[in-house]
């Protein structure tokens, strides 16, 4: 095909023109520390290929990136997720992150909490507050929120199965902040196929929790239109054990269903695919990782573009979180984890990602203790200001390896996700098991290549030494889940019953007509403080668990 | 021989299942049968799932940060359906200082991250192994009996150059011992303080010699047991404790052809 370069080349000076008058680049020139100037972009001209396989940041396929200038206006936003113990011990936290330069919230949420128990439930017990923050009802999500402005902060939420719950306490805490639904931003994780592929907090059957999402795209489309209603995450997949392409490949399956799902549902691709988001890994093998982010860019752009027909081209852009490898963390010498999360952070900026996370050193461990938190945010914060990375777009773009290495895992990605299609989709690979199995064999692969030393993790199974680890660690204090439960006595007690029977009741009725978006009658119920537990027992009834 | 039998149980609701997974089917390499609960296991369901499958070892897995709940519970519901003889092992993220917590509420052992599956299929073979008539590793000492310990000493010391480890009396068994150590074992040169020591009546008997062998075990009481259940009697039914204070137990020669086997565990901390 015959393609118009200079064409090309002119809508992408006339959208960088537009971008910079919205977000001016950081510096009026950059340069190397020899006073050599680093240009926007460095392209070849009369290449068809290029023009073809790679062409313009923020232009079809997004291969570089899809912004137009990339870091050079704006870094990624570097967002580390926290929380820990009660509401107000993680508020705090938070608020220190702020001050300390973070420019996003990332919340995560106890076990109990994301799988719909209340910290009273006999199931809860001793996982209070253990992995993330435990919320029971709306009166956490105030103090969780307290004197943090919900319309400048924006706040990403790991929560999958009761991703409804908490954006409608969220919402609810924004309206007594004074701040309207529309002026929200942030993202909810809500990818429930993830969650029966590799990490485990599901409650209820693919099809209805499909509808939970879709009812939420919906809403979202409509009342929080800022809000990323999902993040498709490979995350969970390559810590699983995944390779990367498998984790790109089935990410992009699973995204694939939940876009099938809401034009089933009746919605145009339009109106929800633009709030779509991801989420990768960044693992070690520096080049491959790099390579995996554009390929997934470019691989998503086109199925939006080609196959689901998408006409605004905020549909076809994959915007990604990164969050750098945990698995790959080492519990032996742990300072040496720093020098791994340099690496992958490096990747996933050099792969053009959006928001950042960077693992703690004693992840392997522990919780991260705040002093590790800060190095893990400062490694970000050196990757930006020192490294000179960010001062051109797509610095890699263009070199023989990485282009091929670019294709080769498009190509790879292509296969797996035709294979999936054979299957009949996503939810159908998932529920025959398929993505479990190809992700368990080279786990286990993994794990005898590291025993055999066919691969030398470093501090591992190479370069060992006598050594007590004995790091200060972070503790949840026991106490916690006492406290919590008590907490919970107090507000059932204090509410307003009557209400909260009554909106339980609204949404068991609401829960039976398919036809009904659920989102208002939980909001209610959330406003009524009828409490995490027990909203998801009410569709329990009516939807019943998966796996049970 | 029978399969060692495991199961590997993921309790409460954390939902990273890499690791039990890889184990479970190392040790199905390892030629073990084993057996995957699945994820948000109650102790309750655990235990009776380790009753239901008959296995020799529980292996407990957590990420999560509750093992310091959800271990002990297991350990005591299976104690409470009288099977506080299958051991529980765990792994997970478990920092270091939980680990003796842990340890002192029963749990055998706590296997952390970078572990190898190797290490881990060796471990039960040695915790449970014994119970399936699995091989004796090492002999401990050879006891001989001799009139006076004195007179005997100069031939292993001069004339064979055996090292003199020390000499212990034994109030409770009425016996003066004398440690020689050659290689990994020793020689117990036992010498009766009384007219009512055994070692008196064994050489009234039948003259000095070779008294008894003693073989090294790691778990003395799970040893007896599974030996009891081969049919081997002993003549003390509980360990006793002898020299250095180690553990230890008689077979009866009855049972063993003929010969004086002695099971010895060792004291810990040496």
């Amino acid at each position: 095909m015959k393609i118009d370069q200079k064409d090309i080349e002119k809508k992408w000076k006339e959208s960088v023109d537009n971008n910079i008058k919205r977000f001016p680049e950081r510096k009026s020139s950059f340069q190397t520390s020899s006073e050599i100037d680093v240009e926007r972009l460095y392209y070849p001209e009369n290449d068809n290929d290029y023009y073809e396989k790679l062409g313009f940041p923020g232009e079809y396929p997004y291969t570089r990136g899809i912004q137009p200038t990339m870091y050079r206006s704006k870094y990624w936003t570097m967002r580390q997720y926290a929380g820990f113990g009660s509401a107000i011990e993680t508020n705090k936290r938070f608020r220190y992150l702020l001050e300390q330069g973070q420019t996003g919230l990332s919340v995560a949420f106890d076990l109990p909490t994301q799988i719909g128990y209340d910290s009273d439930d006999m199931m809860a017990e001793g996982e209070v507050g253990r992995v993330g923050v435990a919320i029971d009802t709306l009166h956490d999500m105030e103090a969780l929120l307290d004197k943090i402005p919900l319309d400048k902060v924006s706040t990403s939420m790991t929560i999958n199965a009761p991703a409804s719950v908490l954006l409608a306490m969220y919402i609810a805490v924004g309206e007594k902040q004074g701040v309207e639904k529309g002026k929200l931003t942030g993202t909810i994780q809500n990818d429930i196929l993830k969650e029966y592929i590799a990490r485990g907090t599901y409650i209820f059957p693919p099809k209805p929790s499909m509808r939970l999402i879709t009812n939420i795209f919906e809403y979202c489309g409509e009342h929080v239109p800022k809000f990323n209603t999902i993040s498709i995450s490979g995350y969970h997949i390559r810590e699983a054990g995944s390779t990367a392409v498998q984790e790109a490949a089935f990410t992009i399956a699973n995204g694939m269903a939940y876009v099938d799902a809401a034009i089933e549902a009746g919605l145009d691709v339009d109106a929800f695919a633009p709030r779509l988001a991801f989420f990768f890994n960044a693992h070690n093998n520096f080049f491959e990782e790099i390579a995996k982010f554009r390929a997934a860019r470019r691989v998503w752009a086109k199925i939006m573009k080609e196959h689901y027909q998408a006409k605004n081209p905020k549909s076809w852009k994959l915007r990604f979180h990164t969050q750098t490898g945990g698995s790959t963390l080492t519990a032996q010498q742990p300072d040496n984890n720093i020098v791994r999360v340099t690496m992958q952070a490096l990747a996933a900026v050099l792969g053009g990602t959006q928001s950042l996370h960077t693992n703690s050193r004693d992840e392997a461990l522990a919780l991260p203790t705040e002093e590790s938190a800060r190095i893990a945010l400062r490694t970000q914060q050196i990757i930006a200001n020192e490294s000179g990375v960010a001062d051109t777009v797509d610095p890699l773009g263009g070199s023989y390896f990485v282009e091929a290495l670019t294709d080769k895992i498009e190509e790879e990605m292509e296969a797996y996700l035709d294979q999936i299609n054979e299957l009949g989709g996503s939810v159908t690979a998932i529920e025959e098991g398929f993505m479990q199995r190809e992700i368990h064999r080279t786990a286990y692969e993994t794990q005898l290549r590291i025993e055999k030393e066919e691969e030398i993790i470093v501090g591992l199974n190479k370069y060992k030494i006598d050594e007590e680890v004995n790091p200060e660690l972070l503790k949840v204090d026991e106490a916690l889940e006492r406290q919590q439960k008590a907490s919970l006595q107090e507000i059932r007690h204090d509410r307003d019953n009557e209400m909260v029977v009554s909106t339980l009741k609204q949404l068991g009725w609401a829960a039976k007509k398919p036809e009904e978006n659920l989102m208002p009658y939980i909001l209610n119920a959330v406003k009524a403080y009828a409490s995490v537990g027990e909203i998801c027992n009410v569709l329990r009834k009516e939807f019943g668990e998966y796996g049970i | 021989m029978a399969k060692i039998r495991v199961l590997i149980a993921k309790p409460g609701l954390d939902g990273h299942d890499r690791g039990a997974l890889v184990i479970a089917q190392g040790l199905r390499d390892h030629g073990m049968e084993v057996v995957y609960t699945g994820l948000r296991q109650s102790p309750a369901q655990i235990a009776k799932a380790a009753i239901q499958e008959d296995v020799d070892v529980v292996g407990l897995s957590s990420l999560s940060g509750a093992h310091r709940t959800l271990f002990p519970k297991v350990v005591e519901e299976l104690k409470s359906l009288n099977a506080g003889d299958i051991p529980v092992i765990g792994g997970g993220v478990i920092p270091s200082e939980d680990i003796s917590f842990l340890e002192e509420q029963g749990v055998k052992k706590i296997f952390t991250s970078g572990s190898s599956i190797e290490e881990l299929a060796n471990y039960i073979v040695t915790l449970v192994g014994p119970m399936e008539g699995e091989v004796t590793k090492k002999i401990s000492h050879i006891g001989i009996a001799v009139k006076s310990i004195e007179q005997s000493l100069p031939f292993y010391t001069k004339i064979l150059g055996l090292e003199l480890e020390g000499i212990e009396e034994i109030d409770s068994e009425s016996v003066k011992v004398a440690f020689l150590k050659i290689g990994d074992s020793r020689f117990e040169l036992l010498e009766a303080t009384t007219d009512n020591s055994p070692i008196h009546k064994f050489i009234v008997k039948r003259g000095e010699g070779i008294h008894h062998i003693a073989l090294d075990v790691e778990d003395i009481e799970a040893r007896m047991r599974s030996l009891s259940k081969n049919g081997i009697e002993f003549i003390n039914p509980e360990p006793k404790t002898g020299a250095h204070r180690s553990q230890i137990a008689f077979m009866h020669p009855k049972s063993t052809q003929g010969v004086l086997f002695e099971l010895c565990e060792e004291a810990g901390g040496e």
